[in-house]
Protein backbone atom coordinates (compact mmCIF):
# COMPACT_ATOMS: atom_id res chain seq x y z
CA UNK A 1 0.00 0.00 0.00
CA UNK A 2 2.77 2.41 0.93
CA UNK A 3 6.23 1.56 -0.23
CA UNK A 4 9.42 3.57 0.09
CA UNK A 5 12.48 2.47 -1.84
CA UNK A 6 15.81 4.20 -1.37
CA UNK A 7 14.09 7.45 -0.53
CA UNK A 8 16.24 10.42 0.38
CA UNK A 9 15.36 13.99 1.30
CA UNK A 10 17.53 17.04 1.57
CA UNK A 11 16.64 20.70 2.03
CA UNK A 12 18.31 22.87 -0.57
CA UNK A 13 21.96 22.00 -0.90
CA UNK A 14 22.30 20.75 2.69
CA UNK A 15 23.02 17.18 3.70
CA UNK A 16 20.34 14.52 3.43
CA UNK A 17 18.03 14.58 6.43
CA UNK A 18 16.59 11.25 5.35
CA UNK A 19 18.93 8.70 3.86
CA UNK A 20 17.99 5.64 1.91
CA UNK A 21 14.64 5.05 3.59
CA UNK A 22 13.09 1.68 2.77
CA UNK A 23 9.88 0.34 4.22
CA UNK A 24 6.45 -0.92 3.37
CA UNK A 25 3.23 -0.27 5.24
CA UNK A 26 0.53 -2.84 4.68
CA UNK A 27 -3.09 -1.76 4.57
CA UNK A 28 -4.55 -1.62 8.04
CA UNK A 29 -1.19 -1.62 9.82
CA UNK A 30 -0.41 0.50 12.87
CA UNK A 31 3.06 1.89 13.50
CA UNK A 32 4.60 4.22 15.99
CA UNK A 33 7.31 6.44 14.59
CA UNK A 34 9.91 7.31 17.15
CA UNK A 35 13.44 8.51 17.42
CA UNK A 36 15.42 11.28 19.02
CA UNK A 37 14.70 14.91 18.28
CA UNK A 38 16.17 15.96 14.95
CA UNK A 39 16.19 12.40 13.63
CA UNK A 40 13.85 13.35 10.79
CA UNK A 41 10.43 12.24 12.05
CA UNK A 42 8.67 15.39 10.91
CA UNK A 43 10.47 15.25 7.56
CA UNK A 44 9.41 11.65 7.03
CA UNK A 45 5.83 12.53 7.95
CA UNK A 46 5.90 15.47 5.52
CA UNK A 47 6.90 13.05 2.77
CA UNK A 48 4.09 10.74 3.81
CA UNK A 49 1.42 13.45 3.69
CA UNK A 50 2.90 14.70 0.41
CA UNK A 51 3.93 18.02 1.84
CA UNK A 52 7.29 17.48 0.21
CA UNK A 53 8.64 15.45 -2.64
CA UNK A 54 11.70 13.24 -2.10
CA UNK A 55 14.98 14.25 -3.65
CA UNK A 56 15.57 10.63 -4.63
CA UNK A 57 13.96 7.24 -4.49
CA UNK A 58 10.55 5.80 -5.21
CA UNK A 59 7.39 6.35 -3.21
CA UNK A 60 4.30 4.34 -3.94
CA UNK A 61 1.03 5.18 -2.23
CA UNK A 62 -2.18 3.27 -2.71
CA UNK A 63 -0.64 1.52 -5.69
CA UNK A 64 0.52 4.64 -7.48
CA UNK A 65 3.97 6.07 -7.97
CA UNK A 66 3.65 9.61 -6.70
CA UNK A 67 6.39 10.83 -9.03
CA UNK A 68 4.13 10.12 -11.96
CA UNK A 69 1.05 11.92 -10.65
CA UNK A 70 -0.23 15.25 -11.90
CA UNK A 71 -1.18 18.08 -9.52
CA UNK A 72 -4.86 17.18 -9.37
CA UNK A 73 -4.05 13.52 -8.77
CA UNK A 74 -1.68 14.49 -5.97
CA UNK A 75 -4.46 16.61 -4.44
CA UNK A 76 -6.81 13.63 -4.64
CA UNK A 77 -4.11 11.48 -3.04
CA UNK A 78 -3.73 13.97 -0.17
CA UNK A 79 -7.48 13.70 0.47
CA UNK A 80 -6.92 10.07 1.43
CA UNK A 81 -4.45 11.05 4.11
CA UNK A 82 -5.47 12.50 7.47
CA UNK A 83 -2.84 14.44 9.37
CA UNK A 84 -2.65 15.64 12.95
CA UNK A 85 0.06 18.26 13.01
CA UNK A 86 2.20 18.80 16.05
CA UNK A 87 1.22 22.48 16.14
CA UNK A 88 -2.42 21.60 15.21
CA UNK A 89 -2.54 24.13 12.36
CA UNK A 90 -6.16 25.07 12.92
CA UNK A 91 -7.69 27.94 11.00
CA UNK A 92 -8.26 30.63 13.59
CA UNK A 93 -10.92 32.48 11.64
CA UNK A 94 -13.14 29.40 11.60
CA UNK A 95 -15.13 27.78 14.37
CA UNK A 96 -14.19 24.34 15.64
CA UNK A 97 -17.09 22.99 13.59
CA UNK A 98 -15.87 24.55 10.36
CA UNK A 99 -12.31 23.43 11.00
CA UNK A 100 -13.46 19.84 11.32
CA UNK A 101 -15.82 20.23 8.34
CA UNK A 102 -13.09 21.61 6.10
CA UNK A 103 -11.74 18.31 4.69
CA UNK A 104 -15.28 17.22 3.86
CA UNK A 105 -15.98 20.52 2.12
CA UNK A 106 -12.77 20.22 0.16
CA UNK A 107 -13.94 16.79 -0.93
CA UNK A 108 -17.27 18.29 -1.96
CA UNK A 109 -19.37 16.14 0.37
CA UNK A 110 -23.08 17.01 0.74
CA UNK A 111 -23.72 19.65 3.40
CA UNK A 112 -26.22 17.45 5.23
CA UNK A 113 -23.63 14.72 5.66
CA UNK A 114 -21.15 17.33 6.87
CA UNK A 115 -23.59 18.71 9.44
CA UNK A 116 -24.33 15.26 10.86
CA UNK A 117 -20.87 13.77 10.88
CA UNK A 118 -19.03 16.78 12.22
CA UNK A 119 -21.49 17.30 15.04
CA UNK A 120 -21.24 13.64 16.03
CA UNK A 121 -17.48 13.61 16.00
CA UNK A 122 -17.19 16.83 17.98
CA UNK A 123 -19.53 15.39 20.57
CA UNK A 124 -17.44 12.28 20.71
CA UNK A 125 -14.17 14.10 21.29
CA UNK A 126 -15.88 16.02 24.07
CA UNK A 127 -16.26 19.31 22.24
CA UNK A 128 -20.00 19.20 21.61
CA UNK A 129 -20.43 22.45 23.51
CA UNK A 130 -17.52 24.14 21.78
CA UNK A 131 -18.70 23.88 18.20
CA UNK A 132 -18.87 27.61 17.63
CA UNK A 133 -15.71 28.42 19.53
CA UNK A 134 -12.80 29.86 17.63
CA UNK A 135 -9.59 27.88 18.10
CA UNK A 136 -7.69 30.73 19.74
CA UNK A 137 -10.27 30.77 22.53
CA UNK A 138 -9.73 27.07 23.25
CA UNK A 139 -7.16 25.37 25.44
CA UNK A 140 -4.24 23.47 23.90
CA UNK A 141 -5.92 20.17 24.63
CA UNK A 142 -9.18 21.28 23.03
CA UNK A 143 -7.35 22.52 19.97
CA UNK A 144 -5.59 19.20 19.71
CA UNK A 145 -8.91 17.37 19.80
CA UNK A 146 -10.24 19.59 17.03
CA UNK A 147 -7.12 18.81 15.01
CA UNK A 148 -7.59 15.10 15.57
CA UNK A 149 -11.28 15.29 14.67
CA UNK A 150 -10.36 17.13 11.48
CA UNK A 151 -7.82 14.45 10.59
CA UNK A 152 -10.23 11.55 11.04
CA UNK A 153 -13.49 13.07 9.80
CA UNK A 154 -12.99 11.76 6.26
CA UNK A 155 -12.05 8.27 7.46
CA UNK A 156 -8.71 8.52 5.69
CA UNK A 157 -6.92 5.49 4.34
CA UNK A 158 -3.74 6.70 5.98
CA UNK A 159 -3.69 8.59 9.24
CA UNK A 160 -0.53 10.37 10.30
CA UNK A 161 -0.18 12.05 13.65
CA UNK A 162 2.73 14.01 15.02
CA UNK A 163 2.76 13.82 18.83
CA UNK A 164 -1.05 13.71 18.98
CA UNK A 165 -1.33 13.17 22.70
CA UNK A 166 1.28 15.71 23.71
CA UNK A 167 -1.10 18.25 25.24
CA UNK A 168 -3.75 15.90 26.51
CA UNK A 169 -4.38 14.48 29.92
CA UNK A 170 -4.13 10.71 30.26
CA UNK A 171 -7.84 10.03 30.01
CA UNK A 172 -8.41 12.06 26.84
CA UNK A 173 -5.13 10.76 25.40
CA UNK A 174 -6.27 7.23 26.02
CA UNK A 175 -9.66 7.88 24.38
CA UNK A 176 -8.02 9.37 21.31
CA UNK A 177 -5.58 6.50 21.00
CA UNK A 178 -8.60 4.27 21.19
CA UNK A 179 -10.16 6.27 18.35
CA UNK A 180 -7.03 5.77 16.27
CA UNK A 181 -7.14 2.09 17.08
CA UNK A 182 -10.80 1.91 16.10
CA UNK A 183 -10.06 3.60 12.78
CA UNK A 184 -7.19 1.17 12.32
CA UNK A 185 -9.51 -1.75 12.86
CA UNK A 186 -11.77 -0.32 10.17
CA UNK A 187 -8.89 -0.51 7.74
CA UNK A 188 -7.10 2.81 8.13
CA UNK A 189 -3.33 2.57 8.15
CA UNK A 190 -2.00 4.57 11.10
CA UNK A 191 1.42 6.05 11.76
CA UNK A 192 1.88 7.99 14.97
CA UNK A 193 5.05 9.89 15.71
CA UNK A 194 5.55 10.04 19.43
CA UNK A 195 8.16 10.29 22.14
CA UNK A 196 5.73 8.85 24.65
CA UNK A 197 7.27 5.52 25.58
CA UNK A 198 4.35 4.67 27.85
CA UNK A 199 1.91 4.86 24.96
CA UNK A 200 4.23 2.89 22.71
CA UNK A 201 4.53 0.19 25.35
CA UNK A 202 0.86 0.21 26.20
CA UNK A 203 -0.46 -0.12 22.68
CA UNK A 204 2.02 -2.67 21.43
CA UNK A 205 2.36 -1.85 17.76
CA UNK A 206 5.37 -1.99 15.45
CA UNK A 207 7.87 0.84 15.79
CA UNK A 208 9.52 2.71 13.00
CA UNK A 209 12.68 4.05 14.54
CA UNK A 210 14.50 6.91 12.89
CA UNK A 211 18.05 7.61 13.87
CA UNK A 212 20.31 10.05 12.06
CA UNK A 213 18.10 9.99 9.00
CA UNK A 214 17.97 6.20 8.75
CA UNK A 215 14.98 4.02 9.50
CA UNK A 216 14.52 0.57 10.88
CA UNK A 217 11.39 -1.23 12.03
CA UNK A 218 11.03 -3.05 15.34
CA UNK A 219 8.41 -5.58 16.33
CA UNK A 220 6.22 -4.69 19.34
CA UNK A 221 7.50 -5.42 22.82
CA UNK A 222 6.16 -8.48 24.58
CA UNK A 223 4.62 -6.24 27.21
CA UNK A 224 2.81 -4.23 24.59
CA UNK A 225 1.65 -7.31 22.77
CA UNK A 226 0.27 -8.77 25.98
CA UNK A 227 -1.61 -5.54 26.68
CA UNK A 228 -3.09 -5.61 23.20
CA UNK A 229 -4.15 -9.22 23.53
CA UNK A 230 -5.70 -8.45 26.88
CA UNK A 231 -7.66 -5.67 25.18
CA UNK A 232 -6.78 -2.99 27.68
CA UNK A 233 -8.29 -0.31 25.49
CA UNK B 1 -18.16 4.52 13.43
CA UNK B 2 -20.56 7.39 13.05
CA UNK B 3 -23.50 5.03 13.53
CA UNK B 4 -22.00 4.02 16.87
CA UNK B 5 -21.76 7.65 17.82
CA UNK B 6 -25.34 8.41 16.86
CA UNK B 7 -26.44 8.73 20.47
CA UNK B 8 -24.20 11.78 20.77
CA UNK B 9 -25.87 13.50 17.90
CA UNK B 10 -27.20 16.95 18.62
CA UNK B 11 -29.55 18.94 16.58
CA UNK B 12 -27.86 21.71 14.65
CA UNK B 13 -30.51 24.28 15.37
CA UNK B 14 -28.17 26.43 17.42
CA UNK B 15 -25.44 26.29 14.80
CA UNK B 16 -27.86 27.29 12.13
CA UNK B 17 -29.12 30.18 14.18
CA UNK B 18 -25.55 31.36 14.65
CA UNK B 19 -24.61 30.79 11.05
CA UNK B 20 -21.80 28.46 11.99
CA UNK B 21 -22.79 25.36 10.16
CA UNK B 22 -25.04 26.64 7.45
CA UNK B 23 -24.85 25.18 4.02
CA UNK B 24 -23.74 28.46 2.50
CA UNK B 25 -20.15 28.47 1.38
CA UNK B 26 -17.75 30.84 2.96
CA UNK B 27 -14.09 31.31 2.28
CA UNK B 28 -11.72 28.79 3.76
CA UNK B 29 -9.04 31.45 3.71
CA UNK B 30 -9.53 34.53 5.89
CA UNK B 31 -10.21 36.86 2.99
CA UNK B 32 -12.87 39.12 4.39
CA UNK B 33 -11.95 42.30 6.22
CA UNK B 34 -8.63 44.08 6.07
CA UNK B 35 -7.48 47.29 4.43
CA UNK B 36 -6.33 45.54 1.26
CA UNK B 37 -9.96 44.80 0.40
CA UNK B 38 -10.90 48.49 0.69
CA UNK B 39 -7.86 49.37 -1.41
CA UNK B 40 -8.86 46.97 -4.17
CA UNK B 41 -12.47 48.22 -4.08
CA UNK B 42 -11.32 51.83 -4.33
CA UNK B 43 -8.84 51.04 -7.06
CA UNK B 44 -11.45 49.28 -9.18
CA UNK B 45 -13.84 52.18 -8.55
CA UNK B 46 -11.29 54.70 -9.80
CA UNK B 47 -10.38 52.52 -12.77
CA UNK B 48 -14.06 52.27 -13.65
CA UNK B 49 -14.38 56.07 -13.56
CA UNK B 50 -11.33 56.49 -15.76
CA UNK B 51 -12.60 53.78 -18.08
CA UNK B 52 -15.98 55.48 -18.33
CA UNK B 53 -14.38 58.82 -19.15
CA UNK B 54 -12.13 57.26 -21.78
CA UNK B 55 -15.04 55.37 -23.32
CA UNK B 56 -17.30 58.43 -23.28
CA UNK B 57 -14.53 60.49 -24.91
CA UNK B 58 -14.15 57.81 -27.54
CA UNK B 59 -17.91 57.87 -28.21
CA UNK B 60 -17.85 61.67 -28.46
CA UNK B 61 -14.94 61.69 -30.89
CA UNK B 62 -16.54 59.00 -32.99
CA UNK B 63 -19.82 60.95 -33.09
CA UNK B 64 -17.98 64.16 -33.93
CA UNK B 65 -16.12 62.58 -36.85
CA UNK B 66 -19.26 60.94 -38.16
CA UNK B 67 -21.20 64.18 -38.04
CA UNK B 68 -18.47 66.16 -39.76
CA UNK B 69 -18.14 63.48 -42.41
CA UNK B 70 -21.89 63.29 -42.89
CA UNK B 71 -22.12 67.09 -43.03
CA UNK B 72 -19.65 67.28 -45.88
CA UNK B 73 -20.59 64.10 -47.67
CA UNK B 74 -21.97 64.57 -51.18
CA UNK B 75 -20.84 68.19 -51.11
CA UNK B 76 -18.26 70.01 -53.18
CA UNK B 77 -17.25 73.63 -53.48
CA UNK B 78 -16.33 75.14 -56.83
CA UNK B 79 -14.06 78.14 -56.69
CA UNK B 80 -13.57 80.53 -59.61
CA UNK B 81 -10.40 82.50 -58.73
CA UNK B 82 -10.37 86.24 -59.25
CA UNK B 83 -6.94 86.21 -60.85
CA UNK B 84 -5.55 84.67 -64.01
CA UNK B 85 -2.59 82.30 -64.34
CA UNK B 86 -0.21 85.27 -64.53
CA UNK B 87 -1.52 86.60 -61.22
CA UNK B 88 -3.34 89.51 -62.84
CA UNK B 89 -6.69 90.43 -61.36
CA UNK B 90 -9.76 89.53 -63.38
CA UNK B 91 -12.61 91.94 -63.54
CA UNK B 92 -15.36 91.19 -61.07
CA UNK B 93 -17.91 91.03 -63.92
CA UNK B 94 -15.84 88.34 -65.67
CA UNK B 95 -15.60 86.34 -62.46
CA UNK B 96 -19.37 86.61 -62.04
CA UNK B 97 -19.94 85.57 -65.66
CA UNK B 98 -17.66 82.52 -65.33
CA UNK B 99 -19.37 81.62 -62.07
CA UNK B 100 -22.81 81.81 -63.71
CA UNK B 101 -21.62 79.62 -66.62
CA UNK B 102 -20.22 77.07 -64.22
CA UNK B 103 -23.49 77.12 -62.25
CA UNK B 104 -25.40 76.46 -65.46
CA UNK B 105 -23.25 73.36 -66.14
CA UNK B 106 -23.91 72.16 -62.61
CA UNK B 107 -27.59 72.93 -62.86
CA UNK B 108 -27.87 70.88 -66.06
CA UNK B 109 -26.75 67.72 -64.26
CA UNK B 110 -29.34 65.25 -63.07
CA UNK B 111 -27.48 64.20 -59.91
CA UNK B 112 -27.35 67.62 -58.25
CA UNK B 113 -29.70 68.21 -55.37
CA UNK B 114 -28.77 71.80 -54.76
CA UNK B 115 -26.32 74.32 -56.19
CA UNK B 116 -25.94 77.78 -54.80
CA UNK B 117 -23.75 80.64 -55.83
CA UNK B 118 -22.44 82.23 -52.69
CA UNK B 119 -23.35 85.91 -52.54
CA UNK B 120 -20.39 88.25 -52.66
CA UNK B 121 -21.57 89.87 -49.46
CA UNK B 122 -21.58 86.49 -47.76
CA UNK B 123 -18.04 85.75 -48.94
CA UNK B 124 -16.91 89.16 -47.69
CA UNK B 125 -18.56 88.42 -44.38
CA UNK B 126 -16.65 85.15 -44.14
CA UNK B 127 -13.38 86.86 -44.98
CA UNK B 128 -13.89 89.86 -42.70
CA UNK B 129 -12.37 88.27 -39.58
CA UNK B 130 -9.06 87.93 -41.44
CA UNK B 131 -9.09 91.02 -43.61
CA UNK B 132 -10.98 93.47 -41.48
CA UNK B 133 -14.12 95.40 -42.32
CA UNK B 134 -12.58 98.61 -43.54
CA UNK B 135 -12.53 99.95 -47.04
CA UNK B 136 -9.74 97.60 -48.14
CA UNK B 137 -12.31 94.84 -48.49
CA UNK B 138 -14.05 96.63 -51.33
CA UNK B 139 -10.86 96.79 -53.38
CA UNK B 140 -10.10 93.09 -53.05
CA UNK B 141 -11.49 90.94 -55.86
CA UNK B 142 -13.70 88.21 -54.51
CA UNK B 143 -13.63 84.73 -56.09
CA UNK B 144 -16.81 83.11 -57.29
CA UNK B 145 -17.91 80.26 -55.07
CA UNK B 146 -20.55 77.66 -55.81
CA UNK B 147 -21.66 75.28 -53.11
CA UNK B 148 -22.96 72.03 -54.63
CA UNK B 149 -24.86 69.23 -52.95
CA UNK B 150 -25.28 66.03 -54.91
CA UNK B 151 -28.10 63.55 -54.50
CA UNK B 152 -27.33 61.20 -51.63
CA UNK B 153 -25.26 58.19 -52.59
CA UNK B 154 -24.30 59.43 -56.07
CA UNK B 155 -20.66 59.24 -56.96
CA UNK B 156 -20.02 61.94 -59.53
CA UNK B 157 -16.88 61.86 -61.66
CA UNK B 158 -15.23 64.95 -60.18
CA UNK B 159 -12.36 65.00 -62.68
CA UNK B 160 -14.75 64.98 -65.65
CA UNK B 161 -16.84 67.68 -63.99
CA UNK B 162 -13.77 69.80 -63.34
CA UNK B 163 -12.68 69.45 -66.98
CA UNK B 164 -16.15 70.49 -68.10
CA UNK B 165 -16.15 73.58 -65.86
CA UNK B 166 -12.62 74.52 -66.91
CA UNK B 167 -14.00 75.03 -70.43
CA UNK B 168 -15.94 78.06 -69.17
CA UNK B 169 -13.66 79.00 -66.26
CA UNK B 170 -10.11 77.81 -67.00
CA UNK B 171 -8.77 78.33 -63.43
CA UNK B 172 -11.74 76.82 -61.66
CA UNK B 173 -10.97 74.46 -58.75
CA UNK B 174 -13.18 71.85 -57.14
CA UNK B 175 -12.74 71.22 -53.44
CA UNK B 176 -14.20 67.92 -52.27
CA UNK B 177 -13.12 68.68 -48.65
CA UNK B 178 -11.26 65.39 -48.64
CA UNK B 179 -7.98 66.81 -47.43
CA UNK B 180 -9.69 68.73 -44.61
CA UNK B 181 -11.73 65.70 -43.65
CA UNK B 182 -8.66 63.49 -43.66
CA UNK B 183 -6.93 66.00 -41.37
CA UNK B 184 -9.93 65.90 -39.05
CA UNK B 185 -10.02 62.11 -39.25
CA UNK B 186 -6.31 61.96 -38.39
CA UNK B 187 -6.83 64.30 -35.45
CA UNK B 188 -9.83 62.49 -34.05
CA UNK B 189 -8.12 59.17 -34.79
CA UNK B 190 -5.16 60.28 -32.68
CA UNK B 191 -7.51 61.26 -29.87
CA UNK B 192 -9.31 57.94 -30.13
CA UNK B 193 -5.98 56.13 -30.06
CA UNK B 194 -5.15 58.06 -26.91
CA UNK B 195 -8.46 56.92 -25.43
CA UNK B 196 -7.68 53.31 -26.35
CA UNK B 197 -4.20 53.71 -24.86
CA UNK B 198 -5.77 55.04 -21.69
CA UNK B 199 -8.06 52.01 -21.66
CA UNK B 200 -5.03 49.75 -22.00
CA UNK B 201 -3.22 51.56 -19.22
CA UNK B 202 -6.31 51.16 -17.04
CA UNK B 203 -6.40 47.44 -17.84
CA UNK B 204 -2.71 46.93 -17.13
CA UNK B 205 -2.90 48.96 -13.92
CA UNK B 206 -5.89 46.89 -12.80
CA UNK B 207 -4.07 43.72 -13.70
CA UNK B 208 -0.88 44.64 -11.85
CA UNK B 209 -2.73 45.97 -8.80
CA UNK B 210 -5.00 42.94 -8.55
CA UNK B 211 -2.08 40.54 -9.00
CA UNK B 212 -0.18 42.41 -6.29
CA UNK B 213 -3.22 42.41 -4.01
CA UNK B 214 -3.78 38.69 -4.49
CA UNK B 215 -0.11 37.91 -3.90
CA UNK B 216 -0.16 39.94 -0.73
CA UNK B 217 -3.35 38.15 0.41
CA UNK B 218 -1.74 34.81 -0.26
CA UNK B 219 1.40 35.86 1.52
CA UNK B 220 -0.62 37.05 4.55
CA UNK B 221 -2.38 33.69 4.63
CA UNK B 222 0.51 31.46 3.66
CA UNK B 223 -0.04 28.98 6.49
CA UNK B 224 -3.74 28.63 5.78
CA UNK B 225 -3.01 28.24 2.09
CA UNK B 226 -0.48 25.48 2.77
CA UNK B 227 -2.92 23.76 5.05
CA UNK B 228 -5.65 23.70 2.42
CA UNK B 229 -3.11 22.39 -0.06
CA UNK B 230 -2.05 19.61 2.33
CA UNK B 231 -5.65 18.66 3.00
CA UNK B 232 -6.06 17.92 -0.67
CA UNK B 233 -7.61 21.13 -1.94
CA UNK B 234 -6.91 21.32 -5.65
CA UNK B 235 -5.36 24.43 -7.14
CA UNK B 236 -8.66 25.17 -8.77
CA UNK B 237 -10.56 24.88 -5.46
CA UNK B 238 -8.26 27.44 -3.84
CA UNK B 239 -8.19 29.69 -6.90
CA UNK B 240 -12.00 29.76 -7.01
CA UNK B 241 -12.13 31.31 -3.56
CA UNK B 242 -9.76 34.10 -4.51
CA UNK B 243 -11.55 34.54 -7.83
CA UNK B 244 -14.92 34.89 -6.17
CA UNK B 245 -13.56 37.23 -3.53
CA UNK B 246 -11.89 39.42 -6.17
CA UNK B 247 -14.98 39.40 -8.37
CA UNK B 248 -17.22 40.55 -5.52
CA UNK B 249 -14.80 43.32 -4.48
CA UNK B 250 -14.41 44.41 -8.10
CA UNK B 251 -18.15 44.56 -8.67
CA UNK B 252 -18.59 46.59 -5.49
CA UNK B 253 -15.83 48.94 -6.64
CA UNK B 254 -17.35 48.99 -10.12
CA UNK B 255 -20.76 50.10 -8.82
CA UNK B 256 -19.10 52.93 -6.91
CA UNK B 257 -17.15 53.78 -10.07
CA UNK B 258 -20.24 53.83 -12.28
CA UNK B 259 -22.03 56.19 -9.93
CA UNK B 260 -18.95 58.43 -9.67
CA UNK B 261 -18.38 58.30 -13.43
CA UNK B 262 -22.02 59.16 -14.19
CA UNK B 263 -21.90 62.18 -11.88
CA UNK B 264 -18.64 63.30 -13.46
CA UNK B 265 -19.94 62.91 -17.01
CA UNK B 266 -23.07 64.84 -16.09
CA UNK B 267 -20.95 67.68 -14.68
CA UNK B 268 -18.68 67.68 -17.74
CA UNK B 269 -21.75 67.77 -20.00
CA UNK B 270 -23.19 70.69 -18.07
CA UNK B 271 -19.94 72.66 -18.06
CA UNK B 272 -19.35 72.05 -21.79
CA UNK B 273 -22.95 73.07 -22.56
CA UNK B 274 -22.62 76.31 -20.61
CA UNK B 275 -19.36 77.21 -22.35
CA UNK B 276 -21.25 77.55 -25.64
CA UNK B 277 -18.48 75.95 -27.64
CA UNK B 278 -19.55 75.71 -31.29
CA UNK B 279 -16.43 74.10 -32.61
CA UNK B 280 -17.67 70.62 -31.88
CA UNK B 281 -21.15 69.41 -32.66
CA UNK B 282 -23.57 68.74 -29.83
CA UNK B 283 -22.98 65.36 -28.31
CA UNK B 284 -25.47 63.17 -26.52
CA UNK B 285 -24.93 59.56 -25.49
CA UNK B 286 -27.23 57.04 -27.09
CA UNK B 287 -29.06 54.41 -25.05
CA UNK B 288 -26.69 51.67 -26.21
CA UNK B 289 -23.70 53.80 -25.29
CA UNK B 290 -25.13 54.50 -21.86
CA UNK B 291 -25.63 50.76 -21.35
CA UNK B 292 -22.03 50.13 -22.41
CA UNK B 293 -20.80 52.70 -19.90
CA UNK B 294 -22.92 51.24 -17.12
CA UNK B 295 -21.73 47.73 -17.92
CA UNK B 296 -18.08 48.77 -18.11
CA UNK B 297 -17.28 47.47 -14.60
CA UNK B 298 -18.22 43.96 -15.76
CA UNK B 299 -15.22 43.48 -18.07
CA UNK B 300 -13.03 45.20 -15.47
CA UNK B 301 -14.29 42.81 -12.79
CA UNK B 302 -13.84 39.86 -15.15
CA UNK B 303 -10.29 41.00 -15.85
CA UNK B 304 -9.63 41.27 -12.12
CA UNK B 305 -11.14 37.84 -11.53
CA UNK B 306 -9.05 36.11 -14.17
CA UNK B 307 -5.95 37.92 -12.95
CA UNK B 308 -6.66 36.62 -9.44
CA UNK B 309 -7.03 33.08 -10.77
CA UNK B 310 -3.87 33.27 -12.83
CA UNK B 311 -1.90 34.69 -9.89
CA UNK B 312 -3.13 32.03 -7.46
CA UNK B 313 -2.39 29.24 -9.90
CA UNK B 314 1.12 30.57 -10.38
CA UNK B 315 1.74 30.84 -6.65
CA UNK B 316 0.39 27.33 -6.06
CA UNK B 317 2.66 25.75 -8.63
CA UNK B 318 5.51 26.54 -6.25
CA UNK B 319 3.98 24.06 -3.82
CA UNK B 320 4.64 20.32 -4.44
Amino acid sequence: MIRYEHVGLRYGIGPEVLEDINFQLDPGSFHFLSGPSGAGKTSLLSLMYLGRMPTRGLIQMFGQNIGELGRDQLAAMRQRVGVVFQDFRLLNHMSAFDNVALPLRIQGRPEKEIQNNVAELLDWVGLGDQKYALPNTMSGGQQQRVAIARAVITRPRLLLADEPTGNLDDEIGFRLMALFDQLNKMGTTVVIATHNQAIIDKFGHKRMILEKGRLHIEEPTKHGLRKRLEGVY
Amino acid sequence: MFALLAKFRNTLSRERALGVAKGKRRYDLPLTGGSSNSFLRLLIGLMSILGMLALAASFALSAMTTRWEQGLADKITIEIPASDSAGEMIAASSVRSMTDDAAKIIGARGDVLEAEIMEESHVRELLSPWLGEDMVMDSIPIPGIISVTFEKGTKPDIKALEAEIKEVAPRARIDTHESWLSEVARFTGALQFAAILLGLIISVTTLVAVAGGVRSKLSENKEELELLHLMGASDSYIAKQLQRHTLILSLQGGIIGVIGGAVLLFIIGMVAGNMGVNLVPDFKLGADQKIMLILLPLPIAALAMFTARFTVMRVLTKMP
